[in-house]
């Protein structure tokens, strides 16, 4: 009886203390702390695609893509956005600066650190290429960034890097990416690499050629500038997309119940139900800007109103105006109101609409425009029919990604287009207008990024000669400059990043002041 | 200890010196006879529950309902009668074999025995803290399913807000304020000298709450605290050990103080107890809305636009409907109780079983909570030398909430709004009670998005679900070893595991739940905390002629782990269908948390001739949650108690009295997995990896707190009259931040890092008096006084603000603090003044400027939701066979945001609406630039709210934070009647009526000042005080009768 007492008693006693494997359960069984590389790119993938969508809200509005009306009053005061202004205390306009500093942040630091231990030199060249993407649409959008002292997690205040730095980084990289992509060598894969990458399934060749249309990108941003070298950029366009089966596209699967993997603009996001096209884009798709031209692709990307004609809001009035119930356009799901749940959308705006983050078309027009600074008519005009041929496919292949209601664009209908002289005119009289302005529907709902360094390149208004006076961005008006009549330049830093924790770097980048948003990029000389 | 083997031996010595104490034999006893007698109270009655303790013993038994008592002794043995409240009478045994004793009622007794850290019972004289302990039928009396809402205003210095008063609303219980900024300041709980787990739901386990869009934060909805579970009639006494000097012995879980229950234990001839009761609720107070403006947008077919009221007036006749009035139902709830006890002639083992079943259906319709107890405890003799403890519970529970308040503003899932606001908000030209169109959906008002409209009311609570079940063990083994005459061994074994199912329905046509054709989270929370103690008790001996010393050395060892499986599914088959396996997309998220400590500790006591005690504790944890050598961390304590009335006898002819002071050093941890970062699986398109929101800080130290009290607890007039006051100052380095925020720079979003400190300090008082005492008429009062107050002195990183985000849940709002500020503070979006302190108005709209249109910075205007005192009052009457006894709970200052009202104000349903076509020009300054100089410009611009809703709408929520709220409240009151002997057969019987929160006299302007915006589970300040479309605390009746046999 004793002895089974005392054995009773010891064992309970006899939970030493201090024993260290006892202890040691610290290590969070709900998420490993470091995983093969290639599972970090899923993510950092999509919101390569993804992150541009959440800030094109409010950079769409800006370019006037569209814009966010009252839907119950004919005249408000318009949004800020719609005035060229910002929310002050708000993170609207951050979501890029998130998702570069922590989506991709750390996860891209390891993932590049391992694919470089384990010679992966494809999954190193998309790392790095999207680090330069990182680099590349934060500068852009917000000027001067933090890229030298980012990722150390002891630092509690940060300095920014200038904008001429941000470039040059983000050359380095593409540089660098684009070597690391030739390579086949090593521990190269395309199963290992396609298992994370969704957008080219581990086709290593099409990020070599992603690479360099970045670069044409990154060059042709320097067209304001003295270094700008129009052959540099039509040579990376070259290397770059071949045709619309380059296209970086990304699949939404629609399939998660928090619905972070459902095409952002679809209707069940609820992010885009109550905006509404602009006047601007509809004129330059009805003929009002191009001699009477209707683009087959109007009524396959933008919105009718009941009486089936395509309407524009004007993002002065805050509303509707003067356009009747029958006239007012619906959203881009087609439909009336916020309506459009469980029902066929259209264009990029469905729930499995697949979304581009770069397409051969905008290239195109890239080589166009670099090739019209460069004086290259013959070179310029035959980009500028691949772009709009290589669109208007474009269209029609999205408008069969999730069984959208819009009709195909039959091969009649896009010759006769690209035969009218309004859109594609005789040899020799190619215009910035026309590319820009074709740009601008190519990159329509999607290419916020690239459309409002475009419309900053040319000021917004700049005219392509002091005689015709006709403006690179046909028909753009109605700014209402809610900025004692300047323009909108960047956003400023995200407000709960930034603003409220590290006031001290943007204080010495002067980004305390209430106009900060209106300060001219380095990029974008007068 | 369910992965790793139990580890080895620690040393082979302890293991001998263990063995050699229990292969002693044990003591020659002497010759011994049964003593029985009867315990009475000063007016005859019999006194049931009352220790008779064999002195110098472990030899106890305890008097029955006919308060009779039988006890084995030896003649020159002392027999001591112990009874909380009463005064400590000691008999020994003579040559009589019956000795019955009256005691008498007291209101300090420093010969009283009162627990004490570890469970241990000490004389109250050689405590040197605070501390207080309620009677057991004290607390089962009020009639409150959650004990924990049965202690506000009985103990100075503790704080209970209920979340609200829909049955089974979670409880927070504070002890001496809110210290910790962002972690939880809830105290330890522990029965029967083991934790029990109190942990209210964390939204954050669901799997919905992963993203934004379908999070729910801790705000539209509630589950239990999880010590509702316990039955309030097992409970003997609870005591509150209320600092950290208090409760140094319990350690690093201990640093918000600690609640010890003590569980009942059968009695010789305890019999059959039977209770039963049966309450009605209602609520009282109702919401005011305007009848004069419609809706702002109709369209032709008469369908509305939106739910705003800043439209053309009612035309003259339009019939309203009172869609307040039908809503709510009265409430019900009904308790039973029965337990046997008893105990064998000898007293060697003795036993309770009871069971306890509670059904409540509360005043919002589809509420409810239902509860069944089965408790058996037996205490056994087994050898001279060794005693046996068991006590066995299990609970199983059944919640049914409804939402409440909004998912917020920062997270917008849907326009999520509690049925309250519904209510409110629902046309009162329409019969809300028609939620369903004739095809059985959702009928509809608006042309807005199904997603868009808000519910109606109706709607919300019959077609949403809020389902909580829980089945919960509670087993506690304990085995007392006394081989030798100088001490004795005490070992328990506890497990407290429970298994809680949750589930929450967002219906497929609601309007939070439409986007994604429904939302069904199902949450099973699986916990097994296993805990193991062992002391070893020194008792008490002589170093000198007048000085003793006595104490203990202990272990405990505990290993808690929870997990659980969650999982949320959309996309609705059947929409009316409630299963996981009637959805067409699922996410599981598990969770598992674990955490081991192992403790040291010990304990010396110094007694200088019975007056002068010095009282030492040292414990050393080390816990599993901290970055490898920060893990151990040792703290002492001190206190001393000084009876003056015993040291200088001329005093005590007319007073008895104490001086106590105490100073402690507690330590506190991390939570688990807090400082190294983990990926988790990404929902985006293809999945894969990705960091989560916090960043690694491998530097995470523990945090400390120093603390002292001192006291006085004095008495008069033969302990009628007696004080206790103590003041106490709490200091707490290097706190532990959770989920502080820092510039996305880093690679991260959140941190959790050391570097707050807080200052804490208050004067707590309780006096009790017995002004009548007379054998057929007494009265008793007890009150309690806290004042109080917690100051941040320091935040990590020089960050100018921290804040809980879930407390973010209405408008611009949140719990913020910064340096200098209370901890109870908030912040917002509060209007710009000019150095003059006039309001800054546009120049453009006429309109106020609030902070975040320049800064966008939450800014301080000196909210504080700090009372600036409590009185709780208790008055207890006993007339012949009568009885009553109320409760008046007290509070003064303490400021209230009326969200609700704010809300109301917004969307022009609020009386003070109703002046809306008076043009006006709110007083103020124009922001042109000259507004802080030497002549700023007036502000002269008229509005006419009527034409420019943004008049209200853009109104700050500052207007809306009603500073200085007091309140008085009665919580309690019961008339009770005691039956003739004999009644029905019984034994003893009384009959009782009792209301509960009867009567509110405040001078806040919404439903009821004590809410909670989120719910206990939230840490920081939490969302005390934030009122959104809470539903208030209930009126009750109960009646009720209870019988023994």
């Amino acid at each position: 009886m004793h002895r089974r007492l005392c054995a009773l008693l010891v064992a309970a006693f006899g939970l030493a203390a201090g024993c260290h494997d006892f202890l040691d359960v610290n290590t969070n069984p709900n998420g490993p702390q470091s995983v093969s590389a290639n599972l970090y790119l899923p993510q950092m993938l999509h919101w390569l695609v993804t992150s541009p969508q959440y800030d094109g809200r409010f950079v769409g509005r800006y370019t006037q893509e569209w814009t966010l009306p009252s839907l119950t009053l004919a005249t408000a005061l318009p949004t800020t956005w719609d005035r060229m202004g910002y929310d002050a205390g708000s993170d609207n306009g951050g979501e890029q600066w998130r998702d570069v500093y922590w989506s991709l942040g750390q996860n891209l630091v390891d993932m590049n650190a391992k694919a470089a231990a384990e010679k992966r030199w494809d999954l190193l060249g998309v790392g790095l290429t999207l680090k330069a993407w990182g680099w590349q649409v934060l500068t852009d959008l917000h000027g001067e960034i933090i890229i030298k002292e980012a990722f150390d997690e002891s630092r509690t205040t940060f300095d920014y890097d200038s904008q001429d730095y941000a470039y040059q980084e983000v050359q380095r990289l593409l540089d660098s990416a684009i070597v690391l992509l030739r390579h086949s060598d090593g521990a190269v894969d395309a199963g290992y690499l396609g298992k994370g990458d969704h957008i080219y399934n581990g086709n290593r060749v099409k990020w070599l050629r992603f690479a360099w249309g970045m670069k044409a990108v990154v060059l042709n941003h320097f067209s304001k500038t003295a270094t700008y070298q129009p052959d540099a950029v039509i040579a990376a366009v070259d290397s770059s997309f071949q045709d619309n089966s380059d296209d970086a596209l990304l699949q939404y699967p629609a399939t998660s119940t928090d619905l972070q993997d459902y095409n952002f603009y679809g209707w069940t996001r609820n992010n885009i139900r109550s905006y509404r096209q602009t006047q601007f884009v509809v004129g330059l798709m009805n003929g009002a800007q191009f001699g009477g031209a209707v683009d087959p692709r109007m009524s396959r990307m933008l919105a009718p109103a009941a009486d089936g004609q395509y309407r524009g809001v004007d993002p002065n009035l805050g509303g509707f105006g003067a356009l009747t119930a029958t006239q007012q356009p619906f959203n881009f799901f087609g439909y009336a109101g916020t309506a459009g749940s469980g029902l066929p959308a259209r264009y990029l705006f469905a729930d499995r609409s697949k979304l581009p983050v770069m397409t051969y078309a905008e290239l195109q027009f890239i080589k166009a425009e670099a090739a019209l600074h460069k004086g290259d008519q013959p070179t310029a005009r035959t980009a500028y029919m691949n772009g709009i041929s290589a669109h208007i496919d474009f269209v029609n292949a999205r408008n069969l990604d999730a069984g959208q209601t819009p009709t195909q664009i039959t091969g009649a209908e896009k010759t006769a287009f690209l035969a009218d002289a309004n859109i594609v005119p005789p040899p020799g009289n190619l215009t910035l207008s026309h590319v820009m302005s074709q740009k601008f529907i190519a990159l329509w709902g999607w290419g916020h990024n690239e459309l409002w360094m475009d419309m900053r390149r040319y000021h917004y208004t700049d005219v392509v000669d002091t005689v015709s006076r006709l403006q690179v961005f046909r028909g753009f008006a109605n700014l209402y400059a809610d900025n004692q009549g300047k323009l909108v330049q960047r956003i400023r830093p995200r407000f709960n990043s930034e603003y409220v924790w590290n006031q001290t770097g943007l204080s010495a980048i002067g980004a305390l002041a209430g106009d900060y948003h209106t300060k001219l990029l380095w990029i974008t000389p007068p | 200890m369910d992965q790793n083997p139990v580890p080895g031996i620690m040393k082979t010595s302890v293991v001998m010196v263990l063995l050699g104490m229990l292969l002693v034999a044990p003591h020659a006893l002497a010759q011994q006879k049964t003593v029985t007698g009867k315990v009475t109270s000063e007016q005859g009655a019999p006194l049931s529950g009352v220790s008779v303790i064999l002195k110098g013993t472990n030899t106890r038994t305890a008097t029955n309902n006919e308060g009779s008592y039988s006890i084995r002794a030896a003649v020159g043995q002392v027999l001591q009668f112990r009874l909380i409240g009463t005064a400590l009478v000691e008999r020994t045994v003579g040559d009589a074999d019956v000795i019955d004793v009256p005691l008498r009622r007291v209101a300090l007794d420093l010969d009283a025995v009162v627990v004490s850290a570890l469970g241990e019972a000490t004389e109250r004289r050689a405590q040197g803290t605070a501390q207080q302990t309620i009677r057991g039928a004290d607390i089962a009396q009020t009639q409150r399913e959650n004990f924990v809402n049965a202690l506000q205003g009985r103990i100075a210095g503790v704080d209970v807000t209920s979340t609200s008063g829909v049955p089974g609303a979670s409880a927070s219980i504070i002890v001496r304020g809110i210290t910790s900024i962002s972690g939880s300041n809830q105290p330890l709980m522990i029965v029967d000298g083991l934790p029990m787990d109190n942990r209210t739901l964390n939204t954050g386990l669901l799997a919905s709450d992963a993203n934004s869009n379908t999070a729910l934060s801790n705000r539209a909805i509630d589950f239990t605290n999880r010590a509702a579970d316990f039955n309030p009639d097992d409970i003997e006494s609870l005591t509150v050990l209320k600092g950290p000097e208090a409760a140094a012995l319990y350690g690093i879980d201990a640093a918000n103080g600690a609640i010890v229950i003590q569980t009942k234990r059968g009695t010789a001839g305890g019999g059959v107890q039977y209770s039963s009761s049966a309450r009605v609720e209602w609520t009282g107070a109702k919401p005011q809305l305007q009848r004069v403006y419609g809706p702002t947008t109709v369209a032709t077919d008469g369908t509305l636009g939106s739910f705003f009221y800043f439209g053309a007036p009612y035309p003259a006749g339009t019939r309203f409907y009172d869609n307040l009035d039908g809503f709510l139902r009265k409430g019900t709830a009904a308790t039973t109780s029965l337990s046997f006890s008893g105990a064998t002639a000898d007293n060697r083992i003795n036993y309770r079983l009871a069971t306890a079943a509670d059904k409540q259906d509360g005043v919002v319709p589809s509420s409810g909570y239902g509860r069944v107890n089965l408790t058996a405890a037996s205490q056994a003799q087994i050898a001279p030398w060794l005693n046996s403890d068991v006590s066995m519970n299990y609970t199983y529970d059944n919640n049914d909430q409804v939402y409440k308040g909004t998912c917020g503003t920062i997270s917008t899932c849907g326009s999520l709004l509690g049925p309250l606001i519904d209510l409110m908000l629902w046309p009162q030209t329409d019969d809300a009670k028609d939620y369903l169109t004739k095809s059985g959906l959702r009928r509809r008002l608006t042309g807005l998005a199904a997603s868009d409209e808000p519910d109606n009311p109706y709607f919300n609570v019959n077609k949403d679900k809020i389902n909580a079940k829980t089945s919960r063990v509670m087993v506690n083994l304990g085995l007392l070893v006394t081989p030798f005459s100088w001490g004795s061994l005490k070992t328990n074994l506890g497990t407290d595991a429970y298994t809680n199912q949750n589930l929450v329905l967002r219906n497929p046509e609601s309007a939070t739940g439409f986007s994604t054709n429904g939302v069904l989270d199902q949450a099973d929370v699986v916990t097994r905390n296993l805990d193991a103690q062992t002391v070893l008790n020194i008792n008490s001996q002589p170093l000198t002629r007048s000085l003793s010393i006595s104490g203990l050395v202990g272990h405990y060892i505990s290993d808690h782990k929870t997990t659980t499986d969650a999982v949320v599914g959309t996309q609705f088959l059947d929409p009316n269908f409630v299963s996981i396996n009637n959805t067409n997309q699922r996410t599981p998220q598990p969770t598992i948390e674990q955490r081991r400590l192992v403790s040291l500790f010990g304990k010396a006591v110094l007694d200088y001739r019975n007056f002068l005690y010095l009282t030492a504790t040292g414990r050393n944890d080390w816990t599993s949650t901290m970055p490898p050598g920060a893990s151990s961390f040792f703290y002492p304590s001190v206190s001393t108690s000084f009876v003056f009335s015993d040291a200088f006898p001329a005093i005590g002819r007319f007073m008895t009295g104490k001086l106590r002071a105490a100073y402690a050093q507690v330590g506190k941890d991390a939570k688990p997995y807090a400082f190294r970062p983990a990926l988790q699986y990404k929902t985006t398109s293809y999945g894969g990896y990705g960091y989560n929101f916090w960043g690694p800080n491998l530097s995470l130290r523990p945090e400390f707190a120093k603390s002292w009290e001192v006291g006085a607890e004095v008495s008069f007039f033969h302990n009628r009259l007696g004080l206790d006051g103590t003041v106490y100052r709490k200091v707490t380095e290097d706190q532990i931040v959770n989920d502080v925020r820092g510039s996305y720079g880093t690679g991260f979003i959140l941190f959790n890092l050391n570097g707050a400190s807080t200052r804490a300090r208050g004067l707590e008082l309780t006096v009790h008096a017995t002004p009548v005492l007379k054998p057929t008429f007494g009265w008793d009062v007890v009150a309690n006084w806290t004042s109080a107050g917690q100051v941040v002195t320091g935040l990590p990183r020089g960050i100018p603000e921290s804040y809980v985000s879930d407390t973010w849940l209405y408008g611009n709002v949140r719990n913020g603090t910064m340096v200098g500020l209370s901890t109870m503070s908030l912040t917002g979006f509060f209007y710009l003044r000019n150095n003059q302190g006039d309001l800054l108005i546009d120049p453009t709209t006429g309109l106020p400027v609030r902070s975040n249109v320049l800064s966008g910075n939450f800014v301080d205007r000196g909210y504080d939701r700090q009372p600036d005192f409590t009185i709780g009052l208790t008055n207890s009457f006993r007339y012949k066979r009568f009885g009553l006894e109320f409760l008046v709970d007290i509070r003064k200052g303490g400021d209230v945001f009326d969200a609700t009202d704010h809300f109301l104000t917004t969307h022009g349903l609020s009386l003070q609406t109703l002046d809306r076509d008076q043009p006006r020009v709110i007083k103020g300054v124009l922001m042109d630039g000259k507004q802080n100089s030497a002549n700023p410009t007036p502000n002269n611009i008229v509005v006419l709210p009527s034409a420019n809703p943004a008049y209200y709408t853009s109104m700050s929520e500052e207007l809306f934070i009603e500073r200085d709220i007091n309140w008085l409240r009665l919580r309690d009151v019961q008339l009770s009647y005691e039956l003739p002997q004999g009644f029905l057969g019984s034994r003893n019987a009384s009959v009782f009526v009792k209301g509960t929160d009867l009567l509110l006299i405040t001078n806040y302007t919404g439903l009821d000042p004590i809410v909670n915006g989120n719910t206990a589970a939230v840490g920081g300040s939490g969302g005390v005080g934030i009122d959104f479309g809470n539903f208030p605390m209930p009126r009750g009746v109960n009646f009720g009768i209870r019988m023994g046999f």
